[in-house]
C-alpha cells in the first residue's frame, strides 16, 4: 500500500526538533546582542522580601544558607548577590552564612568575588562569615539550631571561630533574627520550615527555583515563610536595590523566550487541531 | 548470623533512634546533650557515604576498562582520572584552596549548570508536541500554562497588568490550595512511612533482603 | 588576566558547548564531557566528605571526645555494603542515619505540614467578604478538601458514582497548579540556559582568539555527530 502524502498539518506537527532549539537558540542569543531593555514589574513577593531586610533593626544578624548547587548557579546566584548588596547596604547587620548543598562554600565564594563587600567596608569574620558545609541536610540544619558551637568550631577554611568577632553572643536559632535560604533541593527550603520555623519560630525567607515556587506556596500562605521568590525574579531585587547585575539582563532573554514558547503553544495545537478537523487524527 | 542480629537489630536502632528525638522534642528536653551528640554522628556519617558513588564508579568503570569494552573503556579511563585528580586536589591541597576551587569552576561547575539547563532543550521541544488541548484537563493545564508564561515575561507582565493579577490569583487559590491538598497527603503518607519503618514493616533502608530475612525474624 | 584563569574560561566554555551538543546528535565530545561531570561529581563527594569528617568528626575526637570513635568506625562499617557477605554490617551505621532522619523530620512534620495547614485553611473567612474573596476562599477550601480525599481515599469506588464529583474538582484543582509549575519550570530552565550561554558570549567570546576558535569548535562537534559510517573523511578502507 502506498504511504500517505503528509498533509500541511502532518508537516507542522511533525517539525524536526533541530529547528525548534534552532529558533531558540536565535530567540536567546539575538536580545544579548541587541539589548531591548524591557520594563521589569516587581512583584509582592519580591516586594515583601525587600521590605523584610528593610526593617531589621541594627544589630541584627542574618544566618543564610547557601543551599544551591552549580545547577542552580544562573538562577539563584543572582538573587543571593542582590540580597548581599540589601544587607550591606543597610548598614549594622551582620550576616553567618552555611551551606548544606556539597557545592555551597565555593559557589559562595564566587558570589563574593561578584559582590565585593569591601566596597560596603565589610570585613570577612567582622561583618560576615561561612561556617562551611554540613552534611545531612536536616540533622545540620537542627544541630546549626540548636548550637553552633556544638556543631563546628571552624569556619569554612578551617580558621577556628573562636577568632572571629561576627560569632561573639552567636550561638543558636534564636540569636538570628532572621533566616534566608537560597537552595535547588527542596529538603533544605522545606527543612528549614521544619527545623527552624517550627521549632524557634524564626522569620524566612526562601528563594527557591522557580520550578519550586508552587510546592512552597502553602508554607507562605499558613505564614511559615514569609516570603517564598524565586532566583528568576533577581532583576526586580536588583532594581529595588539599585545594583543592576546579572539578573535584570536576563528580562529580554526570557521575555523573547517565553513568547516563542507561547508561539510553539499556538502552532502546535492548530497543527492537532487541523489534522483532527481534516480527518487525520480520531 | 542470626536474623535477629542481620534485621531485628538495625530496625530496633532506628526505632530508639528516633524514640529519642521524639521525646527529647516533646517530653524530656534534658536529653539535649544526647540528641546534640547524635545530630553530628548523623552530620558525620552522612559525610561517610558521599564517597560511595566513588566507590561504585571504581568499581563499573574499573571493570569498563579491564574489559577494554568497545567505545567505553577510554571515557570509563578519562572518568577515573578526573576523579583521581578531584579527590587528590580536594583532599591533599583543601577542598577551599585556589588549586581546587580553578579546578571546579573550570570543569565541575560549568558541567553542572549546563547539564542542567540543557533540559529547557527538551521542555522546548516538549512545549510544541505535547502541549495540547485534547481534553477539559490537559486544556486547563494548557490555559494556565500560558498565562502565566506570559506572566514570565517581564514586558508582557509589564505591558498587560491583568496577567499579574490573574498570576496572582492561579497562584493563591488553585496551586496553593492543590499544593496544600498534596502537602497534607504526604505529610500523612511520610508519618506512615516513619511508624512503619520504627516498628519493621518497612524495610527499605535494610537493602536487598536474603530468602530467610524476608521471612520474617 | 592571568593564564590560569583564561585556560578556566577557556575549559568552562568548552565544556558548556559540547554539552549542548547532545540536544541535537549523541556525539564524542558531548560523551567525554558527561564522563568528565561524573567523575568530578564523584570527586567532588569524596573531598567534601572528607572535610566534613575532619571538621566534625576528627576534630573533636583529638581534642578528646572520645564517643566520636564510636562513630568513625561506624563510618568505616558503611563500607561493609560492597562486601558479598558482610553486606548487612552496613545495615547497623545506616539504621542510625535513618533513625535520626525519621526522628527530625516525624517531630515537626506533625506541626509544619499537618497542623499548620489545617489551622491555615480552617481559618480562612468565606462569609463577611467582598463577593469575589469569599469565592475564592471558598474555591480554595474545596480544592483542599477534594485533594486530600483523592490522596486518602485510593480505593476505586471512593472515585465512582456520585462520588466521582469529587475526585474530579482534585483533578481540576491539581492540573491548573501543574499547569503553574509547568510554566515556572520553563522559567527556570530558560534562566539556566541564559547564564550559560551570557557566560560563553560574554566572558569566553571577548577572549583573544575566541572567536575564531568558535566555528572550529562548532564545526568540530558537527562532524562528531555524524555516523562514523557515513563520515566523508576519513574513508573506511
Amino acid at each position: 500500500m502506498a504511504a500517505q502524502p503528509k498533509t500541511i498539518w502532518d508537516r507542522l506537527e511533525d517539525i524536526p526538533r533541530e529547528i525548534l532549539y534552532g529558533l531558540l537558540l536565535i530567540t536567546i542569543i539575538l536580545p544579548m546582542i541587541y539589548p531591548i531593555g524591557f520594563p521589569v514589574p516587581i512583584s509582592a513577593e519580591v516586594q515583601r522580601w525587600y521590605n523584610t531586610i528593610d526593617a531589621l533593626p541594627a544589630g541584627s544578624v542574618v544566618m543564610i544558607d547557601f543551599g544551591y548547587s552549580g545547577g542552580g548557579e544562573p538562577e539563584l546566584a543572582p538573587m543571593a548577590v542582590a540580597v548581599y548588596h540589601h544587607l550591606f547596604k543597610k548598614g549594622d547587620i551582620k550576616v553567618v552564612t552555611m551551606s548544606t548543598s556539597i557545592e555551597g562554600p565555593l559557589l559562595w565564594e564566587k558570589a563574593m568575588l561578584e559582590l565585593n563587600p569591601a566596597q560596603y567596608g565589610k570585613q570577612y569574620g567582622v561583618d560576615y562569615i561561612h561556617i562551611g558545609y554540613i552534611a545531612n541536610v536536616e540533622a545540620a540544619m537542627a544541630a546549626v539550631g540548636k548550637s553552633i558551637s556544638a556543631t563546628t568550631t571552624t569556619d569554612y577554611k578551617g580558621t577556628p571561630l573562636s577568632q572571629y568577632s561576627i560569632m561573639e553572643g552567636v550561638d543558636n536559632a534564636a540569636d538570628f533574627a532572621l533566616l534566608i535560604c537560597y537552595t535547588t533541593g527542596g529538603d533544605q527550603s522545606e527543612g528549614w520550615v521544619r527545623q527552624w520555623y517550627t521549632t524557634y519560630q524564626t522569620p524566612y525567607l526562601s528563594c527557591v527555583l522557580a520550578m519550586m515556587v508552587p510546592t512552597m506556596l502553602p508554607y507562605q500562605k499558613a505564614g511559615q515563610i514569609v516570603s517564598v521568590t524565586s532566583g528568576a525574579q533577581a532583576g526586580q531585587m536588583e532594581l529595588l536595590v539599585e545594583v543592576p547585575g546579572r539578573g535584570i539582563k536576563s528580562a529580554d532573554v526570557i521575555t523573547m523566550t517565553h513568547l516563542l514558547c507561547i508561539a510553539f503553544v499556538v502552532v502546535g495545537n492548530i497543527a492537532y487541531f487541523g489534522k483532527k478537523f481534516s480527518g487525520g487524527k480520531k | 548470623m542470626s536474623i535477629v542480629m542481620k534485621k531485628n537489630v538495625p530496625i530496633l536502632i532506628v526505632a530508639l533512634t528516633a524514640l529519642l528525638f521524639l521525646l527529647e522534642f516533646f517530653v524530656f528536653p534534658e536529653l539535649k546533650d544526647v540528641i546534640t551528640m547524635l545530630q553530628n554522628w548523623g552530620i558525620i556519617l552522612t559525610a561517610f557515604t558521599l564517597g560511595f558513588g566513588a566507590v561504585n564508579m571504581f568499581m563499573y568503570h574499573g571493570k569498563q576498562v579491564s574489559r577494554r569494552t568497545k567505545n567505553q573503556w577510554p571515557f570509563s579511563l578519562w572518568l577515573l582520572i578526573v576523579l583521581v585528580i578531584f579527590t587528590v586536589t580536594g583532599v591533599f591541597m583543601g577542598a577551599t584552596s585556589t588549586q581546587y576551587s580553578w579546578l571546579y569552576n573550570s570543569s565541575y561547575f560549568a558541567l553542572s549548570a549546563t547539564v542542567y539547563s540543557s533540559l529547557g532543550f527538551y521542555m522546548t521541544s516538549g512545549i510544541y508536541r505535547a502541549l495540547r488541548a485534547k481534553n477539559a484537563e490537559s486544556a486547563l493545564l494548557l490555559v494556565v500554562g500560558i498565562i502565566v508564561l506570559a506572566r514570565n515575561a517581564p514586558a508582557l507582565a509589564a505591558s498587560m497588568p491583568i496577567l499579574i493579577q490573574l498570576d496572582s490569583w492561579l497562584s493563591a487559590v488553585p496551586t496553593t490550595s492543590a499544593q496544600r491538598g498534596i502537602m497534607i497527603g504526604a505529610a500523612l503518607g511520610a508519618l506512615a512511612l516513619g511508624i512503619k519503618t520504627m516498628i519493621g514493616k518497612e524495610t527499605g533502608f535494610l537493602g536487598r533482603l536474603t530468602e530467610g530475612e524476608k521471612g520474617g525474624s | 588576566m592571568e593564564l590560569a584563569s583564561i585556560i578556566q574560561i577557556w575549559l568552562a566554555a568548552l565544556f558548556t558547548i559540547w554539552i549542548y551538543t547532545i540536544a541535537f546528535r549523541d556525539d564524542a565530545f558531548f560523551k567525554f564531557a558527561e564522563h568528565t561531570f561524573v567523575g568530578a561529581a564523584a570527586g567532588h563527594s569524596i573531598v567534601y566528605g572528607v572535610d566534613n569528617i575532619i571538621r566534625y568528626g576528627w576534630a573533636p575526637m583529638t581534642a578528646g571526645n572520645m564517643m566520636y570513635a564510636v562513630v568513625f568506625i561506624l563510618g568505616i562499617l558503611l563500607y561493609t555494603r560492597f562486601h558479598q557477605t558482610y553486606f548487612w554490617v552496613s545495615r547497623v551505621p545506616l539504621s542510625v542515619v535513618v533513625g535520626i532522619g525519621i526522628g527530625l523530620s516525624m517531630r515537626t512534620t506533625v506541626t509544619s505540614e499537618f497542623i499548620a495547614q489545617i489551622i491555615s485553611t480552617a481559618q480562612m473567612k468565606v462569609l463577611g467578604l467582598d463577593a469575589w474573596t469569599g469565592f475564592s476562599n471558598l474555591l480554595f477550601i474545596i480544592i483542599v478538601l477534594a485533594t486530600v480525599y483523592f490522596f486518602i481515599f485510593t480505593f476505586p469506588k471512593a472515585h465512582g458514582g456520585s462520588l466521582g464529583i469529587i475526585s474530579k474538582v482534585a483533578r481540576y484543582g491539581m492540573m491548573a497548579a501543574f499547569g503553574y509549575s509547568f510554566a515556572n519550570t520553563v522559567l527556570s530552565r530558560f534562566n539556566m540556559i541564559f547564564g550559560r550561554i551570557d557566560y560563553v558570549m560574554n566572558t569566553w567570546l571577548v577572549l583573544p582568539y575566541a572567536m575564531l576558535a568558535l566555528p572550529v569548535i562548532l564545526l568540530l562537534a558537527i562532524y562528531a555527530m555524524i555516523p562514523a559510517e557515513r563520515r566523508p573523511w576519513p574513508k573506511k578502507s
